[in-house]
């Protein structure tokens, strides 16, 4: 397993391009790190060079600050684990103040993640975002499965095409809309997302779960039922961005227990135009580099100078 | 912010520390050593780690090619171990057999590899006292052995090594369930630490609690004392409130679960009072214990 702060010097054979085009969100790479799972970046500053990332997702944040679930806030699983995190944040306000003004002077693309509890909450966090230095975009989060209230905009076509049209009406910034598995047909949100102007669908957020205790006949979560990720929700995730793949053009960004090189590849080939990458954060923390570095001869393992060749290759 | 340990609450961020010196590295197991019963000490070799890790800091270590269990898990420091000259060559880590994870360490042998990555958490405060009493439940006696041999004066720790004022007196004060699972008691005599012990069946030490051997060092303590604490829960609130009744300043490191250990999952998260906005105490944040911790004041806690 390589390490970051050496890897810095090792890159890409200027005949491989590597750069995403997400919508009107253009990415140097296709590998960002997901929502959730790199804290504000600050904490991965000495592990990672953030530089190099294709794009960073900072903690999803909230109109208000949210203090989070109760512990135990994650059980692990088998080749998975289980969060309850509740989206605990010091509001957008103070995420602006105290982490935007740090994030912008990474030199990669931020796509701030927002969680509303209704439209308007998600319309107003959209115009506060607009114009400020540095973001690159908005992922919509309305599949956390950890608050009440906001979780209908993913499970609900109609919700989901409103809110979407609403935001990108809202600001003159690329909008990526993270969508749940927890559906009955993943086709008709990503149909409704893309037909409402989303630059790029996020596919997936966590599959809902939940872990127990039977000798003490309790719930092993504080919020008893949490969201799954990690490697064991990959085979769901590559089921997922297929499907969506086959009904939409807009530009898919694939997440699910990526973990190596490998499942990267996977992800691509499927129908992903980019990666993020989450739970392996929390088990590698320099995974990033690791497969920023594989990446190039990966492509050329499949002949392609581009990452864009070989997206939605998969031949059924 | 830094290496130190220090507080940086102050600073615009909301940790008060992040992982400046970690890294993340495979390192070779040197020595797996029965300590007691389902007791063991890991001996890893890396020079780096062991000469930036300052006592009360923790790191992450992770079986390779498992994906189950998936995450790494969380142990303190319990000393590193240095050539003849003094350089650190590597760190030891104290475990007991709890679970998947530390049966597997278990059963890995010198000359494998862990993935690791720290030095992580903010450490143990280094405050000037007289008389340290490091209080500790089962295998929370782990995190004392560096800290009472820095306060003695033994070794230097952190790069460059900090300066503690020398204590006149260390005590551990470990309780344990029985006789057995008693670990690493030479370590700490040898280090010239003063250890009283208490079993919940009487056979070793004091038939009793851990805080009854507590009150009994601070009825006769030498001079101005603080407490340090590490254990299960419910002994460290017990411990917090000792130290509370009888006006002695007292740090508790927690031993919260934890997933990634470097502040960016939010699990590990405790309720801790808000003193500086209201002095009551009545107002708490949940904090994450890796990267505002692992050490707190004992008063900050909700348990």
């Amino acid at each position: 397993m390589n390490t970051a702060i050496e890897n810095t010097n090792s890159i890409a054979p200027p005949e491989v391009d590597l750069s995403v085009q997400l919508g009107r969100l253009h990415l140097t790479n296709p590998v960002m790190v997901a929502s959730g799972t790199f804290g504000y970046a600050r904490e991965m500053a000495h592990l990672v060079d953030l530089s190099r990332l294709g794009g960073i997702l900072p903690k999803t944040v909230t109109k208000q600050e949210r203090q989070g679930n109760a512990p135990w806030r994650t059980i692990e699983t088998a080749a998975g684990m289980l969060n309850s995190i509740g989206l605990d944040n010091d509001g957008i306000d103070a995420f602006l103040e105290n982490h935007q003004p740090y994030l912008t002077t990474l030199g990669t693309a931020i796509v701030v993640s927002i969680a509303g509890r209704t439209q308007d909450e998600f319309v107003e966090m959209c115009q506060q975002l607009d114009g400020v230095p540095g973001v690159a975009a908005i992922e919509l989060n309305i599949s956390c499965p950890n608050v009440s209230g906001g979780v209908d905009f993913g499970t609900d076509p109609n919700m989901c095409e409103q809110l979407v049209a609403a935001c990108r009406g809202a600001c003159e910034l690329p909008i990526l809309a993270k969508l749940t598995p927890n559906v009955t047909s993943i086709q008709d949100m990503a149909r409704a997302a893309s037909a409402a102007g989303a630059d790029a669908l996020s596919l997936i957020n966590t599959c809902q779960g939940m872990a127990v205790d039977w000798r003490g006949r309790k719930p092993m979560l504080g919020n008893v039922i949490g969201g799954l990720s990690g490697p064991a929700i990959k085979p769901i995730a590559l089921r997922c961005v297929y499907q969506a793949a086959q009904v939409v053009d807009t530009p898919i960004i694939g997440i699910g227990g990526i973990a190596t090189l490998d499942d990267m590849m996977e992800f691509l080939v499927t129908g992903a135009s980019a990666v993020q990458l989450g739970t392996v954060n929390f088990y590698n923390p320099t995974v990033s580099m690791t497969l920023l570095d594989a990446l190039p001869a990966a492509l050329a393992e499949l002949g392609a100078k581009s990452v864009a060749e070989i997206v939605g290759t998969l031949r059924v | 912010m830094n290496a130190t340990g220090l507080d940086c609450s102050q600073h615009a961020l909301s940790a008060a520390y992040y992982a400046d010196a970690a890294r993340q590295r495979s390192v070779k197991i040197v020595e797996n050593t029965p300590l007691s019963r389902d007791t063991f000490r890991l001996r890893l070799a890396s020079p780096e780690l062991a000469s930036h890790i300052l006592p009360g800091q923790f790191l992450m270590i992770r079986l390779p090619s498992h994906e189950s269990p998936l995450l790494a898990r969380p142990f303190a420091l319990y000393d590193t171990w240095c050539d003849d000259s003094g350089t650190p060559l590597g760190l030891d880590i104290g475990y007991l057999v709890v679970g998947k994870a530390t049966r597997l360490l278990k059963a890995m042998r010198t000359g494998d590899s862990v993935e690791v990555w720290g030095p992580l958490g903010n450490g143990f405060l280094p405050q000037a006292t007289e008389h340290l009493i490091m209080v500790a439940g089962g295998i929370g006696q782990t995190p004392f052995l560096a800290l009472g041999r820095e306060y003695l004066g033994g070794r230097p720790y952190g790069n460059p090594g900090r300066e503690v004022p020398p204590a006149n007196k260390v005590t551990l004060c470990y309780g344990v369930r029985s006789k057995q699972f008693a670990a690493g008691i030479e370590d700490f005599e040898n280090a010239g630490i003063s250890v009283k012990i208490s079993t919940d069946d009487g056979s070793l030490g004091h038939h009793g609690l851990v805080t009854d051997l507590l009150k009994q060092t601070l009825d006769q303590r030498l001079g101005q004392c603080r407490i340090v604490c590490c254990g299960p829960e419910p002994m460290m609130h017990a411990v917090a409130r000792i130290a509370h009744e009888r006006e002695v300043p007292c740090q508790v490191s927690l031993e919260t679960p934890m997933a990634c250990g470097i502040g960016i999952c939010f699990s590990c998260v405790t309720k801790v009072r808000q003193l500086e906005e209201d002095p009551t105490g009545e107002v708490w944040d949940y904090k994450r214990t890796c990267v505002d911790g692992p050490v707190f004041d004992a008063a900050k806690i909700v348990f």
